[in-house]
């Protein structure tokens, strides 16, 4: 018997979360605001600084009943939990003034403005570090601050075109085609969590803090695999394979109701292998005996287009038969590495993920629950939480300057003039 | 120098193959003493995954791995000898985390599961990364990225609609999520032990951190009622929104409208005939209302142009383009990446001058420059046993002789 997760294996009171005390800023959008959520729900206290109509999130689809409205954008929604909002104007100087008063306050900004931008406003690192030097400035853009390309325009898809992962992706005979649900802005929303962590590490040490700068392009390029390794050391362009088994064994397979993915020798080593052929051993599969044999461990064996169709002919009416629940389950069993190819509804429904609580409940801005995804990670000692939905526009925007020490008169003033 | 942020920080790193090697890396590169205790008789899977220097396989020419395994040192350790786990608790002992991707149960056979770590070192952060985590019915599953992508909803949500799935062409979950969510855990978990003076136990599933990152498509089922499907390379707000064949062999550019005032710039960079392109798709809902039709327009107009030219011009006309780069665009000729020194050539003992991935982003604070490749297997056995162990060099030899450290 195993301790079961989420207990607190250590004696002593209840813990704050791990990252208690933090202040973070979030002036982000896309490129951030996952990477704010993570700290928010490790117990940062993260402020969402949006501009007068909202975060660039607020106007992205799928919408809430597919109308759009400020409150009704689902990454939004998602990306935004355990926050608060300021709504505060920076392009306005009595805004700029507001936002170095919350910085001299701050651990961390979390920022993805085109390059220069944040200190054209008189809100670059170098002037809000003046008052702070502890403070950690994170900017995510798509190529850097620095370079030809630092002030070219991008979008997700460009993002990935350049980092070469989108060549990667798609089909044999067709063109390269996206990751799904914007997989370069996630990437760079996580490197840019782990940037910030080890700045803010070093910033607890030594009281001094510093500028990261997070490339998008940088961040896709990391997910190339052993692509670059392949140019480099063998000459060799890897291509996308989708569509087709890129090595006996190994791909997409369809099923009685979808398709399941089987990576039959795992990765290296071939250890796999002879338990797929106990398996299919034991369901009496017709020629499964034409699957043995050392050749089927050597790549250039596994690789040759006749032995790839033989394993086709033999594994795909086998397949066929039966649902990707079942094949999931008997492979397993064998210890054979398939997976089902889940749709999000699937998913929803894994008794495994439910076993674990993964997916949380949160009410929506109106008022309604949604389902979604919940701890990335489980922490014994310092659980993840959610601290609630996600914010209204300005929804804490008072409450905010109040902290910050601002009197009702100043409060007054800048919502008179529209700056909050 | 600069002290690098994770100086004095060790790490007992148990972990093989991918997500595992790339979250230590990630922390090795920042300055942890990452210790890779490896067993010569269970070989690190992908020390055997090619690519291969000069096509040649060998568990110590693996450009996979070498990649993954930057500024770590190796200790070949049996593991299933008694005195073997005795110095793998030692190393434990004397370590800030303790890293594994095993299937659950693997490392209580060792003697360092996370309650035996709990009593050897309180101030331990131990981070398990198993496939499915470490309770539940499919607590024992086994996978990799390929399948993990699969069994997450990635794969599905990756290709043309109306084919089978595409999926990244990758194991996806390897690389980005399931790293960057543990290094971002771990160095969560330390800062608070650097605080409390307490470890504690990291569960993290291969599973949940990519399904973190894919989450407006369960609130499309969950809000909506809808199961969110593949869009090609669409968008569901911007068109054009795509990537379009250009001249030459496989070459392809990536177009995107993501402002109105950038659908004019287009028009001009491509020369679309004025009267193929409706006044109304000045307004982006028309556009993507006739997504079809533009994208078979643009398609014409890319075919004969050169990708490196068309990006160029688009750029200028501040269109965000971009050329769909190959491993070879991107390794030899990406001059932004060149000009940010992303790509390090290391000098490896066996592999020879070969290529490596800085990290993906400037701490200008606290700069990086990788200095050590990967390690051969075993290659600090005995330096880690000197200065990490304090074993006297004759007690080295014995223990190599008796193969405990092998």
């Amino acid at each position: 018997m195993t301790a079961s997760v989420g207990d607190d294996l250590t004696a002593g009171p209840p813990e704050q979360g791990a990252l208690a005390g933090l202040r973070v800023l979030d002036l982000s959008g896309p490129l951030g605001n996952y990477c704010g959520k993570l700290f928010a729900e490790l117990g940062a206290d993260v402020v969402l600084v949006e501009p007068p109509d909202g975060t660039a999130l607020r106007h992205q689809p799928p919408y809430a009943g597919d109308q759009p409205g400020l409150e009704s954008s689902l990454p939004f929604r998602y990306n935004n939990t355990s926050k608060r909002s300021l709504r505060l104007d920076l392009e306005h100087p009595d805004g700029q003034q507001v936002f170095r008063e919350l910085a001299a306050g701050a651990d961390l900004v979390i920022e993805t403005d085109s390059p220069g931008r944040m200190a054209a406003r008189g809100l670059g690192h170098g002037r809000l570090s003046r008052s702070n030097p502890a403070l950690v400035t994170t900017s995510i853009t798509p190529f850097g601050q620095t370079g030809p390309y630092a002030d070219h325009e991008a979008s997700d898809l460009v993002c990935l075109a350049m980092g070469g992962l989108l060549y990667l992706g798609g089909y044999a005979d067709g063109p390269p085609v996206q990751a799904g649900q914007q997989q370069a802005y996630a990437a760079a929303n996580l490197f840019g969590a782990v940037a910030s962590m080890l700045a803010l590490t070093a910033a607890e040490t030594t009281r001094e803090g510093q500028h990261v700068d997070v490339s998008v392009q940088e961040s896709v390029v990391m997910g190339l695999e052993n692509a670059a390794q392949f140019q480099d050391l063998e000459g060799h362009v890897r291509r996308r394979t989708g569509g087709r088994q890129w090595r006996a064994g190994a791909g997409v397979f369809p099923c009685a109701d979808g398709y399941v993915y089987l990576l039959a020798g795992g990765i290296g080593g071939n250890r796999f292998w002879p338990n797929l052929i106990a398996w299919l051993d034991s369901e009496e599969v017709p020629r499964a005996a034409e699957l043995r044999g050392d050749q089927w461990g050597e790549r250039e064996f596994v690789e040759a287009e006749e032995n790839r169709d033989l394993f086709a002919e033999v594994f795909l009416p086998f397949a066929r038969q039966r649902t990707k629940a079942d094949l999931y389950r008997d492979a397993q069993r064998w210890r054979v590495p398939l997976c089902p190819v889940s749709r999000p509804t699937d998913i929803l429904r894994s008794a495994q993920l439910r076993h674990r609580d993964y997916f949380v409940s949160v009410d929506g801005p109106d008022g309604l629950p949604a389902v979604m995804p919940g701890a990335p990670y489980v922490l014994s000692g310092t659980p993840w939480r959610l601290q609630g939905r996600a914010p209204r526009l300005g929804e804490h925007s008072v409450e905010v300057l109040h902290e910050l020490g601002c009197s009702a008169e100043r409060v007054a003033e800048l919502t008179r003039t529209g700056v909050i | 120098m600069t002290r690098l942020p994770l100086e004095g920080i060790r790490i007992a790193d148990f972990t093989w193959v991918g997500a595992g090697s790339y979250t230590t890396k990630m922390l090795a590169d920042h300055g942890a003493d990452v210790i890779k205790i490896e067993s010569s008789a269970k070989v690190d899977g992908i020390r055997l995954s090619p690519p291969f220097k000069d096509g040649v396989k060998g568990v110590n020419r693996s450009g996979y791995f070498a990649d993954r395994n930057t500024s770590k040192r190796s200790i070949t350790i049996d593991l299933r000898t008694a005195e073997g786990r005795e110095l793998a608790r030692r190393i434990v002992a004397d370590s800030d985390v303790v890293a594994n991707n095993f299937t659950p149960g693997t490392m209580a056979r060792f003697g360092l599961a996370y309650d035996d770590v709990r009593q050897l070192n309180p101030r331990a952060v131990y981070l398990a990364m198993s496939m499915s985590g470490d309770s539940g019915p499919e607590r024992d599953f086994l996978g990799y990225g390929l399948t993990i992508g699969a069994l997450v909803g990635i794969h599905h949500l990756s290709g043309l609609p109306g084919r089978e799935p595409a999926g990244t062409g990758t194991n996806y979950p390897d690389h980005i999520p399931n790293p960057c969510h543990s290094a971002f855990a771990v160095l969560a978990a330390l800062r608070h032990a650097r605080r409390t003076g307490r470890g504690q136990y990291l569960d993290i599933a291969q599973t949940e951190p990519t399904i973190a990152v894919l989450g407006s498509a369960f609130l499309e089922a969950t809000v909506n009622g809808r199961d969110a499907q593949p869009l090609g390379n669409g968008h569901l707000r911007y068109a054009p929104h795509g990537v379009y064949r250009c001249a030459g062999e496989d070459r392809w550019i990536a177009v995107t409208v993501t402002d109105d005032r950038q659908w004019p710039a287009l028009q001009a960079v491509l020369g679309l005939p004025a009267d193929a392109c409706p006044a109304e798709w000045a307004a982006e809902a028309a556009r993507h209302r006739d997504r079809e039709a533009l994208d078979a327009l643009i398609a014409t107009a890319t075919a004969d142009r050169d990708v490196a030219d068309l990006f160029a011009r688009l750029q200028q006309a501040g269109v965000p383009a971009g050329a769909v780069q190959d491993a070879a665009d991107v390794v030899e000729r990406d001059p932004q990446l060149q000009a940010r020194d992303h790509w390090v050539r290391l000098e490896h003992p066996e592999m020879g001058e070969t290529l490596y991935n800085a990290p993906p982003f400037r701490l200008t604070g606290t700069p990086v420059t990788l200095t050590r490749p990967a390690p051969l297997l075993g290659q600090h056995t005995a330096e880690i046993c000197r200065d990490v162990l304090g074993l006297e060099d004759e007690e080295i030899a014995r223990l190599q002789a008796a193969g405990v450290l092998a």
